[in-house]
């Protein structure tokens, strides 16, 4: 399993954003899925090693991300997507790219082929020496996926990766996804459940910080099936769930 | 997917040739993508409005010049690039990157530390094109001597210096105000830091903005007649080493999530800078005023106390005048300022058959106050020691200003010498001084101090008459009869009414 995780919680003052998560995931794509606040956020970046957690275990690619030379290691590892996603604006597309390939201890020979392959990727190929500041949102957003795939990551997190991009993006996305967790574990945290449904080998969904549904697109589709809300089986299925869930 | 993994390094040497080159192509990004640059024409601005413009308009003399551009420079710096630093500093926080770079293989501080060195780099650069200009035009313009990198050299740590203080700021307290709260603060406490400075043993001398003794100034005959004393600036470099590398690691020893190493070396570079500072600023206080600069005697090397070796240029005149080839641009209107005075008392007994330039001397007195005389007597042998005004601290001055001014003074003081018109002048040679004073076109009476005025008091109506009468002799008249009686004169054994 590339990530374990057991009790974990995380408290910010008084708030338990993430309330004794438990959750295994190997290779594929997993989705992420809950309403506003429900702690999805937190949990990634957790997993991220941006915050540590309150309480609870985290392994992550076989490894304890609380010492620091394993978190070294898990970091070498790593593709974060934040969901909001800061970039320095004169920086051109390739340049902040090569920046978190740098970061990312990529081998510096290896740096001009990685930032390459990673632009082409999330087809920013022509866009490689625009700078930042004259990118749309849509754009952007490609190229902070650009930059957590640039190491070939075994873990890859995404926080809501498909916000602003247009549907033909959002398709080749989908795609991108699919290739990337056949060989790494993939997660995805959204609120669009479609995305769920089109890439997705396995989700969970999140409430008041805690995982209410972990199974397949298809058992959570299937928990819809005797809502009459929502446009689509997954969408019923998700209502249903937080509908059942709730006093 | 294209096979972009991290191997393991396959020997130690090949694993460091490939950390170096990903720092190298870190380094070359933070270079391009950089703030500084779009700062630095302001620094550069400032420098030539209030150094540069200023250091040309004083003689080129290296020393002179360099030392004024020292303090110049570091003034002009200083809000620039302590502002630039803090703003490149808080750059995570203000783009909101911190969760995309926290969560990278390499180390906070070495991604930090990479950011402030294209920033220290930018501001060294900018530096280094200020002073190689007013090197530059000094080479053009000096007679004699070369650069003094010292002051280059000081000016250079200072700008890391504060980059490195401005950067930590922007780090730790990322704001956008940061920037320029710390760039102003970092200019009151610079300014500031002179301001208790008393003496030339004043801790307080470590401050970058001091380029030489901080009572005289920078100096015309800096590094002219005797070396230029680099304990000074050894000193400040040395604190501002110390001080730089305490603030970095500091900083590195802020970030928490640094490994146990990593912190252990940080809390030893840290307390290994303080430590060089301290005693940078220890030293500072033991100094004391050698010359017209400044000797610390922990790092005083004694080489530097024998005179320089240089020829002098001189007139081509029957009593040569003979300057410091870095004062030869003097050197035609002090001769021909003195050219009347000395046709006066050529060959004359005991006249001086050579005038010679001289490094004036300097001796701290009580505070602030330095006393500025000749290192010697007034002749030695038939060599008369001159020491131009333009040569300490002063207004700078043109050659004409500067020839008026050794003609109201050297002229006199020769005048006084060859006539022995001191204290207690008998009346006779007190009307001869004055009969050759009004001949060279020199003022009949000298002004004296009475009570704590200068005032010039007529000569009595005896003295006066017999000057004058003196003076209306023939040039030739009168040094026929100095050639036959100044050794009587000088003894004072010429009564007044014995005048022609």
């Amino acid at each position: 399993m590339n990530v374990e995780i057991n009790g974990l919680t995380r408290q910010f003052g008084r708030t338990t954003a993430v309330a004794g998560v438990d959750l295994q995931a190997g290779p594929g794509v997993f989705g992420l899925l809950g309403p506003n606040g429900a702690g999805k956020t937190s949990l990634l970046r957790m997993m991220a090693t941006a915050i540590q957690p309150t309480a609870g275990t985290l392994r992550l690619l076989g490894r304890d991300p609380g010492s620091y030379g394993p978190r070294r290691e898990i970091r070498r590892r790593l593709g974060y997507l934040p969901q909001n996603l800061g970039y320095y604006p004169g920086f051109t597309v390739a340049e902040f790219v090569e920046y978190f390939a740098l970061l990312k201890e990529v081998p510096a020979a290896q740096v001009p082929a990685a930032v390459a392959t990673a632009i082409e990727r999330v087809d920013l190929g022509d866009q490689a020496k625009t700078k930042l500041r004259a990118l749309s949102g849509g754009m952007l957003r490609r190229v902070g996926v650009a930059q957590a795939l640039v190491n070939e990551p075994e873990l890859l997190l995404l926080d809501e990766p498909t916000a602003g991009l247009d549907p033909e993006h959002r398709v080749a996305f989908r795609a991108l996804l699919r290739d990337v967790g056949q060989h790494a574990t993939v997660v995805v945290s959204t609120h669009l459940v479609e995305d769920v449904g089109a890439a997705c080998t396995e989700v969970a969904l999140m409430d008041r910080g805690r995982i209410v549904f972990h199974g397949t697109p298809d058992g959570l589709a299937a928990l819809g099936n005797s809502s009459d809300a929502g446009d689509g089986p997954l969408e019923r299925g998700y209502i249903s769930v937080l509908a059942g869930g709730r006093p | 997917m294209t096979a972009v993994g991290v191997p393991a390094a396959a020997r130690p040497a090949a694993a460091k040739r490939r950390q170096l080159q990903a720092l190298a192509r870190l380094l070359r990004l933070e270079l391009r993508r950089n703030v500084m640059p779009l700062i630095l024409p302001v620094a550069v601005g400032l420098f030539w409005f209030t150094s540069y413009r200023k250091a040309m308009a004083m003689p080129p003399l290296w020393g002179l010049r360099a030392a004024s551009i020292q303090t110049g420079a570091v003034a002009a710096f200083v809000c620039p690039v302590t502002g630039a630093a803090a703003w490149m500093g808080s750059r995570e926080a203000r783009r909101r990157t911190i969760d995309l770079v926290t969560i990278t293989a390499r180390p906070q501080w070495a991604r930090q530390l990479a950011t402030w060195a294209a920033t220290a780099s930018w501001a060294i650069a900018g530096w280094l094109v200020c002073a190689t200009v007013v090197y530059g035009v000094t080479d053009q313009q000096a007679a004699w001597g070369g650069p003094l990198w010292w002051p280059v050299a000081v000016v250079a740590a200072s700008l890391v210096a504060m980059s490195a203080l401005g950067f930590a700021a922007g780090a730790l307290v990322p704001s956008r105000f940061t920037a320029p709260v710390v760039a102003i603060a970092a200019f009151f406490v610079l300014a500031l830091a002179t301001q208790p400075i008393e003496g030339s043993h004043s801790y307080w001398q470590i401050s970058p903005l001091v380029s030489t003794a901080w009572d005289i100034g920078p100096d015309p005959s800096l590094g002219t007649f005797y070396p230029y004393l680099p304990d000074l600036a050894i000193a400040q470099l040395m604190f501002l080493a110390g001080f730089t590398v305490a603030v970095l690691a500091g900083l590195a020893l802020a970030n928490g999530s640094a490994g146990t190493w990593a912190r252990r070396a940080a809390a030893v570079v840290t307390t290994a800078g303080l430590l060089a500072a301290g005693t940078a600023v220890a030293l500072a206080g033991t100094a004391h005023l050698d010359g017209d600069m400044i000797a610390i005697p922990a790092l005083h090397d004694a080489a530097n106390d024998r005179p320089l070796h240089y020829t002098p240029v001189c007139s081509r005149t029957a009593v040569p005048v003979c300057l410091n080839p870095a004062f030869t641009i003097y050197l035609p209107a002090v001769a021909a300022a003195l050219a009347p005075v000395l046709k006066e008392v050529a060959g004359l007994p005991g006249a001086p058959t050579r005038i010679s330039q001289v490094a004036a001397s300097y001796q701290q007195v009580t505070g602030n106050d330095v006393s500025v005389g000749l290192p010697g007597p007034d002749m030695s042998g038939t060599v008369f020691p001159l020491v131009l005004p333009d040569q300490v601290p002063a207004p700078a001055m043109t050659p004409s200003e500067v020839a008026a001014a050794v003609r109201g003074s050297a002229g006199l003081a020769i005048l006084g010498v060859v006539i022995n018109d001191g204290r207690g002048a008998t009346g006779a040679q007190r009307a001869v001084a004055a009969a050759l004073r009004m001949a060279v076109g020199l003022p009949e009476a000298l002004p004296s101090v009475v009570g704590r005025q200068l005032v010039t008091l007529p000569l009595p109506a005896g003295v006066q008459a017999a000057a004058r009468r003196f003076a209306a002799l023939s040039a030739s008249a009168r040094h026929g009869w100095l050639a036959q009686h100044l050794t009587a004169l000088r003894a004072g054994r010429v009564p007044l009414a014995q005048l022609p």
